[in-house]
C-alpha cells in the first residue's frame, strides 16, 4: 500500500514540532559525546573512538525514525496496524465477514432509506419562507375537524383577525385550457390574492394578484406556472397581459410562478377568489376553501387559536342557522401537510431500527463466539506485553471497520430501497421536500455505522480480553466460555426473539388489514372498468338538453367500440373522487334543525350507470332517458339511505328534500357502495339525474371485456372528434384507482412483512448459533456422560431446556411489548383488533416453532457425540 | 540474549528500563551501561531500541526526562520514574512472575 508511507509522512509533519526534532537531535548528540568520552577514557585514540561510537549508534537518522514512529506516529501507526490485523482477520474468515457485512449493510441500508424520507418529510423545514410561522386551518363542527371552510366565513375571519400577517384561502381544481396550440386539462388553484406572498414565493415574470382585484366581479387575472409558460407561450418575457382561455372564459395573465414552487397540489394555473356573489361557496353553509396563514412574529399558535375561537363564536351568534357549533382549528402547516403519512413513516422507522438492532444482536453474538475462539491469541499477545487497552481497541476497530464497510454498502442498498419502496410511500401533500441522500442522511448513516460497530464490538472485545493470560495458559486445552459471556449471548437471543414477536404481530395485523381491504365488498365490481373525466363548457353547451345530448351521444359512440360492454356517466367516480354530501330529509317532515340533519353523498348519473358499475338495483327503476328537465325531479337512494329515511316503509314514490331544492321523487333503491375510499363506510348515497341537472363535468365509466386501458386511446379519439376543445382526461383502470387509494398502506404492509421476515431469519440464525456453540463447548462433557451411560433423552432435555428457556422468555417479553407497541399501528388498521388473539397466538406459535427448529441440529449433535472420539481428543 | 530477540520481548525491555530507573535517574547511555552491568554483559541495548522505548514510555507518562549535567560535566537528558511508571513496574513484575511460574508448570509437566 504505497499511500500508507505518504499518510505517515503527512501526519508526522503535522504533529511533530521543530522543537521536538531539535531536542531529539541534541539527545542523540549527547549520547554520542558520552560514548566517545567513555571510549577515550578507556584509552582509545579520539578519532577511532568517534568512529566506533558512530557505528554503535547505528545511524542517527534511523534511530530518529524509529523514535518518531514509536512516538507521534504511534496513534496512526497502530491504527494502520489494527487495520492490517483486521484485513488479515477478515481474509481468514471470508464467510464470516461476508455474513456480518451483508447483515449490517441490509440493516443500515433500510435505515438510511427510511431516514432519508423521515428527514425530508418530518425533519427538514417545508420550503417556504419562515415556515415555522405558517399555519393551516380546518373547519370544525362541534369540535370535530371537518375539512374546508366556507368562503364567507373565511372573509369574516380574515378581515377581523389580528394574529396573522395574512390569512389565505385556496382550493385545487381541474380545468380545461383551450386555444392554441391544443386544449389541455391542467391543475388549477383558486387562491386569495395573498396566498403566494404568504408562502413567500415571487413571480419570475410579472406580479402577484393585487388586493384591489379581490372586488366582486374581479379583474379576471391569472398566474401561470413556469411549465405552462414555456409550454404554451414559449417562455416569452412579454406574457403579461396576454389572454388565456379557461373553460372558455378569458383571463389575463399577470405573472409566472417558478416551477420549483409546489403547494398542496400540482397546479399550472392560479385564479383569484373574489368577494361577493361568486361561483365558490355562494352560501355560508357550503364549505370548500382550505386555509393557510402566516402568524405575526411573536404570536403563538395558541394565541391565534384563541383569537379565531372568539371570532367564530361571534359568527355563530350572528348566523345561528349556519354557524352554530362551527369553529376553525389551526395546525402547524408542516404537520398538516404530512398528515397521515406520519404514522406510517414512524412505524417503518421503528421497524427498520428494530431490524438493525436484531442484526447487531446477531453480529455481537457471532463476535462473542469468535472472541472465545480467539482467547488463545489474545492471551498470547497479552503475555507478550500488549496492554489490554490496545487489544480492546484492535477488536473494536475490527468491528467498526466492518460496520463502516457495511455502511458504504448500505448506502447502495438505500438507493435501491428508495427506488423500490419509497416512491410508493405516502409522502404527505405535494410541496414537502423530496427524500434525498443529502449530508444529514449520510451523517446519519455514518453515525449508525459507527454506533453499530461500537455496540457490537465493545462487549465481545472486553469479553475476549478479560481473561488473564496466565489463567488462560494454565488451561490451554479446555477453553470454557466465561459465565458473563454466555449470559450476554443468552440475553441477546431473548431480545431478538422478543423483537421478532413484535414485528410478527405488527405485520400480522397489517396483513390482516390488507386482506380485509382487498377482499372488502366495495358494492360494485372494479374489474374491467375504465374511468376518466370529460368536461364540457357551460357557455358552449348552454342548455341542459344540449349537455345531456353530448354525454348521451358520447356513451352511444363508446359503447359501439368492440369490446366495450357498457358505458355511462357519473359526476364523481367511486374511490377516485370522494366527498360532496348534502342534507336530505323526507318531504313530509320539517327540515331537521342544525346538528340533527343527515347527509348523503350526492352523485349525478346518466341511465345504465348502476348496470355499468354492477351496483344492484334492489327496488323500483333506474334513472331513465325519459327523466328530463321537463319531467319531475327523480332520485335513486342507496339501501342505507332508504332504510334510514323510511324505516320499515316502502320508499318508492315518496318525496325527499335536498338542501334548498324542490322535492324529488324516489324512483329506485340500489345497493350500498363504498364511494369515498376503500376504507370508507357504506355511506349514505343519493343519485340524481344528470340530465335534469345539466352537469358539465363528468366521469365516463366504461365496462370492458379486456384490459380496460386498451380503450383509453379510442375513447380519446371519439371525444376529440365530438368537440376539439374537450379532453378525455387521465383515464385509469378502476383497479389502478383502488391501488392508489391503498398504496400507502400496501407499501407499509409489504415493507413491514419483508422486515419481519428478515428479523425472523436473523433471529433463528442467532438462536442456532448460540445453541450450536453451547453444545460445542460441552461436547467433552456430553461424551463423558454418554460414556457413563446417561440416557440420550436426558441430554436432549438438557439442550432443549436451555433453548426453551431463552425462546420462552423472548416470547413473553415480545408479547408484553407488542400489546403496547401495536397502539402505533392502530390508526392503520381496518376492521382488525390491535389485540387480535389469533395474530398473537399465530406469531407465538410460528416463532416458537422456528425457535425450536433452530435447536434441533445442535441437540441432535449433542446426543450423537461419540465418547471415544471426545476422550481421544482430550 | 541476542539483539534480535529484543523485538519480541518488547514488553520485557520496558520492564527492565523501568526497573533500572527505579533505582536512580539515568541518561540513555547510563541505562544501557547499567543493564549491561547487571546482566554481566548478556543484555545489550542498542540506541535503535533504547530511544524509541524511552520516548514511548515518556509519552505514556511512566518516565519523565529532564536535561542535566553528566558525571563528566556534559549535557545529557536524564530520565526518572513517575508514580505511574512505578505502579506499571509493579504490574509488569507480577505478570512476569506469573508467566514464569506458568511456563515452568508447562515445562515441568510430564
Amino acid at each position: 500500500m504505497p499511500f500508507i508511507p505518504l499518510i505517515k509522512g503527512t501526519f508526522r509533519a503535522l504533529t511533530r514540532s521543530d522543537a521536538q526534532e531539535r531536542e531529539l537531535d541534541e539527545e542523540l548528540q549527547s549520547y554520542l559525546e558520552l560514548l566517545v568520552a567513555e571510549k577515550t577514557k578507556d584509552g582509545m585514540e579520539p578519532g577511532r573512538a568517534r568512529r566506533e561510537a558512530l557505528m554503535e549508534l547505528g545511524g542517527a537518522e534511523q534511530v530518529k525514525d524509529s523514535v518518531r514512529e514509536s512516538q507521534h506516529g504511534a496513534a496512526l501507526e497502530s491504527l494502520i496496524c489494527d487495520l492490517r490485523h483486521v484485513l488479515r482477520a477478515m481474509g481468514k474468515a471470508p464467510g464470516f465477514t461476508f455474513v456480518v457485512v451483508l447483515t449490517l449493510a441490509l440493516g443500515i441500508g433500510a435505515n438510511t432509506a427510511i431516514f432519508s424520507t423521515i428527514n425530508a418529510v418530518l425533519i427538514r423545514n417545508i420550503p417556504y419562507t419562515d415556515s415555522d410561522r405558517l399555519v393551516a386551518g380546518e373547519k370544525t363542527q362541534d369540535g370535530a375537524p371537518q375539512g374546508p371552510l366556507s368562503r364567507l366565513d373565511y372573509f369574516d375571519i380574515s378581515d377581523s383577525a389580528q394574529s396573522f400577517e395574512g390569512l389565505a384561502a385556496y382550493v385545487p381544481h381541474q380545468v380545461t385550457i383551450t386555444g392554441d396550440p391544443a386544449p389541455e386539462v391542467v391543475g388549477m388553484m383558486f387562491a386569495t390574492w395573498n396566498l403566494l406572498p404568504i408562502l413567500g414565493t415571487d413571480p419570475i415574470v410579472g406580479r402577484h394578484f393585487l388586493r384591489e382585484e379581490e372586488i366582486e366581479g374581479g379583474a379576471r387575472s391569472a398566474l401561470i406556472s413556469e411549465g405552462l409558460w414555456r409550454r404554451r407561450f414559449g417562455g416569452e418575457a412579454d406574457v403579461g397581459g396576454r389572454a388565456l382561455l379557461v373553460e372558455g372564459e378569458s383571463f389575463t395573465i399577470v405573472g409566472v410562478i417558478p416551477s420549483k414552487f409546489r403547494f398542496m397540489a400540482d397546479v399550472d394555473l392560479w385564479l383569484q377568489i373574489e368577494r361577493g356573489d361568486y361561483m365558490i361557496d355562494r352560501k355560508r353553509d357550503s364549505h370548500s376553501l382550505q386555509i393557510v396563514g402566516r402568524l405575526k412574529p411573536g404570536i403563538t399558535l395558541a394565541q391565534a387559536q384563541s383569537e379565531s375561537d372568539g371570532i367564530t363564536a361571534s359568527l355563530a351568534e350572528q348566523y345561528p342557522d349556519t354557524n352554530t357549533g362551527k369553529g376553525l382549528i389551526l395546525y402547524d402547516l408542516q404537520r398538516f401537510m404530512v398528515g397521515e403519512a406520519r404514522t406510517g413513516l414512524l412505524l417503518l422507522m421503528a421497524t427498520t431500527a428494530m431490524v438493525l438492532l436484531i442484526a447487531c444482536g446477531n453480529v455481537a453474538g457471532l463476535l462473542l463466539a469468535r472472541g472465545q475462539a480467539r482467547l488463545g491469541e489474545m492471551a498470547m499477545r497479552s503475555a507478550l506485553g500488549a496492554p489490554r487497552k490496545r487489544l480492546v481497541r484492535q477488536l473494536v476497530t475490527e468491528s467498526v471497520f466492518m460496520t463502516m464497510v457495511a455502511g458504504v454498502a448500505g448506502i447502495g442498498f438505500a438507493v435501491l430501497f428508495q427506488k423500490l419502496l419509497l416512491e410508493l410511500l405516502p409522502l404527505g401533500q405535494p410541496g414537502l421536500p423530496q427524500p434525498a441522500l443529502d449530508t444529514t442522511v449520510l451523517l446519519f448513516t455514518l453515525t449508525i455505522s459507527v454506533l453499530a460497530g461500537a455496540a457490537v464490538g465493545v462487549v465481545p472485545a472486553l469479553q475476549a480480553t478479560s481473561i488473564k493470560p496466565w489463567d488462560h495458559l494454565k488451561t490451554i486445552s479446555q477453553v470454557s466460555e466465561g459465565r458473563r459471556s454466555s449470559r450476554m449471548r443468552n440475553l441477546l437471543v431473548v431480545a431478538q426473539v422478543a423483537s421478532s414477536v413484535v414485528l410478527l404481530v405488527g405485520s400480522g395485523l397489517l396483513i390482516q388489514t390488507m386482506s380485509r381491504l382487498t377482499t372488502v365488498d366495495l358494492g360494485f365490481d372494479p374489474n374491467g372498468l375504465l374511468a376518466g373525466t370529460v368536461a364540457i363548457r357551460g357557455s358552449v353547451y348552454e342548455t341542459r338538453e344540449q349537455r345531456a345530448e353530448f354525454f348521451s351521444l358520447l356513451v352511444e359512440r363508446v359503447e359501439a367500440i368492440p369490446g366495450v360492454t357498457q358505458a355511462s356517466v357519473v359526476s364523481k367516480i367511486p374511490i377516485g373522487s370522494p366527498y360532496m354530501d348534502w342534507e336530505i330529509w323526507p318531504s313530509d317532515q320539517p327540515k331537521p334543525i342544525h346538528g340533527e340533519s343527515r347527509t348523503a353523498l350526492a352523485r349525478f348519473v346518466m341511465p345504465d350507470y348502476f348496470e355499468t358499475m354492477s351496483i344492484p338495483l334492489l327496488e323500483g327503476r333506474d334513472i331513465e332517458r325519459t327523466d328530463t328537465s321537463d319531467t319531475g325531479s327523480v332520485i335513486v337512494l342507496s339501501e342505507a339511505t332508504a332504510e334510514g329515511l323510511f324505516p320499515g316503509r316502502d320508499p318508492i314514490g315518496r318525496m325527499v328534500n335536498i338542501d334548498w331544492d324542490d322535492p324529488y321523487e324516489v324512483v329506485g333503491v340500489v345497493g350500498n357502495a363504498r364511494l369515498d375510499g376503500v376504507r370508507s363506510d357504506f355511506d349514505w348515497a343519493m343519485y340524481l339525474s344528470s340530465a335534469q341537472k345539466g352537469v358539465t363535468s363528468q366521469w365516463l365509466a366504461v365496462r370492458t371485456e379486456r384490459d380496460p386501458l386498451l380503450f383509453a386511446e379510442p375513447i380519446r379519439t371519439i371525444v376529440q372528434d365530438m368537440d376539439p376543445d374537450v379532453v378525455f382526461f387521465n383515464p385509469r383502470s378502476m383497479s389502478a384507482i383502488i391501488e392508489k387509494d391503498l398504496s400507502g398502506l400496501q407499501t407499509v404492509t409489504t415493507a413491514l412483512g419483508l422486515l419481519a421476515g428478515i428479523a425472523l431469519l436473523l433471529t433463528s440464525i442467532g438462536l442456532y448459533g448460540v445453541l450450536a456453540y453451547h453444545v460445542n463447548q460441552r461436547i467433552g462433557e456430553f461424551g463423558i456422560r454418554i460414556a457413563l451411560g446417561a440416557p440420550t433423552r436426558g441430554l436432549l432435555a438438557m439442550v432443549l431446556k436451555r433453548s426453551v428457556r431463552m425462546v420462552g422468555a423472548g416470547l413473553a417479553l415480545g408479547v408484553v411489548v407488542s400489546v403496547f407497541g401495536t397502539r402505533l399501528v392502530q390508526e392503520l388498521l381496518f376492521e382488525t383488533d390491535p389485540l387480535d388473539p389469533l395474530t398473537y397466538v399465530g406469531a407465538i406459535a410460528f416463532l416458537g416453532t422456528v425457535g425450536l427448529a433452530a435447536c434441533v441440529l445442535p441437540a441432535w449433535r449433542a446426543i450423537r457425540v461419540n465418547p471415544v472420539d471426545v476422550l481421544r481428543k482430550e | 540474549m541476542v539483539e534480535s530477540r529484543q523485538n519480541i520481548l518488547k514488553g520485557t525491555l520496558d520492564m527492565l528500563i523501568l526497573k533500572t530507573l527505579s533505582l536512580a535517574p539515568l541518561h540513555g547511555l547510563g541505562i544501557s551501561r547499567r543493564l549491561e552491568q547487571i546482566t554481566d554483559g548478556v543484555f545489550q541495548v542498542k540506541p535503535g531500541s533504547l530511544f524509541p522505548a524511552l520516548h514511548r514510555m515518556e509519552q505514556e507518562g511512566w518516565i519523565v526526562g529532564s536535561w542535566g549535567e553528566s558525571e563528566n560535566n556534559r549535557r545529557a537528558k536524564f530520565y526518572s520514574l513517575t508514580p505511574a511508571g512505578r505502579s506499571r513496574l509493579g504490574e509488569e513484575r507480577e505478570g512476569w512472575a506469573q508467566l514464569v511460574a506458568t511456563i515452568g508448570l508447562v515445562l515441568e509437566a510430564n
